[in-house]
């Protein structure tokens, strides 16, 4: 309870248990990370481009070694394109050339067209280096509150008070 | 309010567990069901290459290849109660000069066809016009599950796509197949592609090669007919 | 004692205990027993420490990009492993839910440590307490004490910590409390007959204990020895 701040390693203690609740969630999102090798393991997809496969709010796990084989035609990936904030999940559909060197083209399984208009401007083809990871899993609808929190500001103010208050106030 | 706060976290605690547990349960039935998808026949039926504009305000010319192809394969045992949908799609592989031949690490690797085919219990999401809709939902009228739709017989199919080459170059390319590929679309859980080995219950898929085909030199103008066969 | 005054739900076992546990250092360090911090302060050097790698591998992070700091970060996140577990034994094995560990006053029949952990079982309103004392005379070696009670004995209906059965309780229960406190150690022996099982105090005396304390504002000290004397104060009433 409140009290408990009179005391300086009480308060120390539990101001510890908020931070260690943060940094254990931001470190097990790191380790992901180093294991899949992608800098954002896991995606929340943002557009309708994938649909019937994917829909807004939909959580995909990615992976991003090529330990098998390489990244190859068919495979869903995201990506990068310089100049965007948004990363892009898209299906491969044509590869020219071997390695880091391949050409790759993606297109979205409901579009009509290939991706070439959402490449940076003169980039006809994406390179490995562009793409954060392959789609290897999914999970329905769970990333539909990242959206709604996004779409709504308020809502996370909102959410981190309460979730702060709950920790700071609750012992155990 | 203290207590309510405390309850209210504890069930929606135990609510996420629950549904993560579950969720984990229909991801791992996958491995239960038997994957035994074969092919019948896949041949190429017309093939073509032309000059074009990658687009309408392009000055550079491209060959373009349009390969007509019949396709025979069953696909029905790919649909599970977890199958959301199945993406099939086929490729043409051609090496480059120096570069290794087909397989996994063709050179170069192109979709020209490909298909959405959703299980009963995604249709809603398809998007198809209303008449196209309507007809699908009555296709499986009453069934959550339909693997009739794993059956694919495609007689001279068109290409949705044309395929090129970075260097602008296809006509006379030899050493040329096509490949049949899946991609189950899982409710939750792991997507997969066919696999190169037999996997427990899963046996990879056979005969998805065509055969070794060299695409022909360029049509001076594009004639009204061509050769029905290959 | 902000503890005393405030109210808690009765119904919610962590706040008995965790009223209960803060209660204990207040006490014994009032009687002149020199408290050790030792295990808070391990446990606050793994977490913090802990706690600043995250911070770090997080402003490398966002500075320098993924790719070019992935190795740090994979080192980062072992180490975060390493630390966390450890803070984890330490927590399990170390404190063993501990909640004080104090020297006891040289006036109290020589110096001991007395170290007190406390649990509780899901959903049983009793207190269990495990006090080990080292140092006695006998054979040197650790002195282990269980004790368990029901909150019931301190609290009163409406979630009012009451300090005097409850340090009746610890002074009754361990002899080197007893010792420092004669005067609530004999209190316990008084009401109790010796029979640990009866509770000391009847409900209807915590009521008047909890009301008479509402109105204290005072040192841990005072209220260890006079909470009782306060009752002149006592006038304000609550619905209990």
């Amino acid at each position: 309870m409140l009290s408990s701040l009179q005391n300086p390693r009480q308060a120390a203690a539990q101001l510890m248990n908020f931070g260690l609740i943060l940094s254990t969630a931001f470190m097990m999102w790191k380790g992901l990370s180093v294991i899949s090798d992608s800098p954002s393991p896991i995606v929340v997809v943002l557009s309708g481009s994938m649909e019937p496969a994917f829909q807004r709010g939909d959580l995909l796990l990615l992976w991003n070694r090529n330990l098998v084989s390489e990244t190859n035609v068919g495979e869903i990936v995201v990506y990068n394109v310089k100049g965007k904030d948004i990363p892009i999940v898209h299906r491969v559909v044509r590869k020219f050339g071997l390695g880091p060197d391949a050409k790759l083209l993606t297109k979205g399984d409901n579009n009509a067209a290939d991706d070439t208009e959402l490449y940076a401007r003169g980039q006809d083809y994406l390179a490995r280096q562009d793409i954060v990871g392959s789609v290897v899993g999914y999970i329905p609808f769970v990333g539909y509150v990242t959206i709604m929190l996004s779409e709504h500001p308020w809502m996370k103010t909102a959410m981190l008070g309460i979730m702060g208050l709950v920790v700071v106030l609750q012992r155990e | 309010m203290y207590s309510s706060v405390v309850r209210l976290q504890n069930t929606f605690g135990f609510f996420t567990t629950v549904a993560f547990v579950v969720a984990a349960i229909i991801a791992a039935s996958d491995l239960l069901a038997p994957r035994t998808p074969s092919v019948g026949l896949l041949k190429t039926t017309n093939l073509q290459v032309v000059r074009g504009r990658p687009h309408y305000y392009s000055s550079k010319k491209e060959e373009y290849a349009i390969i007509k192809f019949s396709l025979d394969a069953d696909l029905s045992s790919l649909f599970t109660w977890n199958t959301k949908q199945l993406f099939v799609y086929v490729t043409a592989e051609w090496p480059s000069v120096g570069g290794s031949g087909s397989g996994q690490n063709a050179t170069n690797q192109a979709v020209i066809w490909d298909s959405i085919i959703t299980s009963p219990s995604a249709d809603h999401l398809a998007n198809l016009g209303p008449i196209a809709m309507k007809k699908l939902k009555r296709s499986a009228a009453g069934k959550s599950i339909d693997p009739n739709r794993g059956k694919l017989s495609l007689k001279n199919q068109r290409p949705k796509y044309q395929i090129s080459h970075p260097s602008g170059k296809v006509a006379e390319q030899e050493d040329v197949v096509l490949r049949l590929h899946y991609n189950v679309q899982p409710w939750v859980g792991i997507l997969t592609w066919n696999q190169d080995a037999d996997f427990w219950k899963w046996t990879t898929l056979r005969n998805n090669l065509s055969k070794k085909f060299k695409l022909p030199a360029i049509k001076k103008k594009v004639e009204k007919k061509a050769g029905a066969s290959s | 004692m902000a503890t005393s005054q405030e109210k808690i739900t009765v119904y919610n076992l962590a706040d008995l205990k965790n009223t209960s546990d803060d209660a204990i250092p207040n006490y014994l360090n009032s009687l002149g027993f020199r408290q050790s911090h030792h295990l808070t302060d391990v446990r606050l050097a793994l977490g913090y420490s802990a706690f600043a790698l995250a911070a770090a591998c997080f402003a490398w992070d966002y500075q320098l990009g993924f790719d070019s700091t992935k190795y740090f970060t994979a080192a980062a996140v072992a180490a975060y492993t390493l630390l966390n577990g450890a803070l984890t034994l330490w927590v399990v094995y170390a404190e063993r839910g501990t909640v004080y560990v104090g020297t006891s006053p040289p006036s109290a029949g020589g110096e001991r440590t007395v170290r007190i952990s406390t649990s509780t079982t899901k959903g049983v309103p009793t207190y269990h307490l495990t006090v080990e004392v080292t140092g006695g005379k006998k054979n040197g070696g650790v002195e282990v004490l269980k004790v368990a009670r029901a909150f019931t004995e301190w609290f009163d209906a409406a979630g009012h910590f009451v300090a005097a059965p409850f340090q009746a309780m610890l002074a009754g229960s361990v002899p080197v409390i007893g010792k420092a406190d004669p005067k609530r150690a004999a209190a316990a022996k008084k009401e109790s007959g010796g029979d640990d099982a009866t509770p000391a105090y009847t409900p209807e005396m915590l009521d008047v204990l909890a009301q008479a304390n509402v109105s204290v504002v005072g040192s841990a000290a005072e209220e260890a020895t006079g909470a009782e004397a306060a009752g002149k104060k006592g006038g304000k009433r609550r619905k209990a």
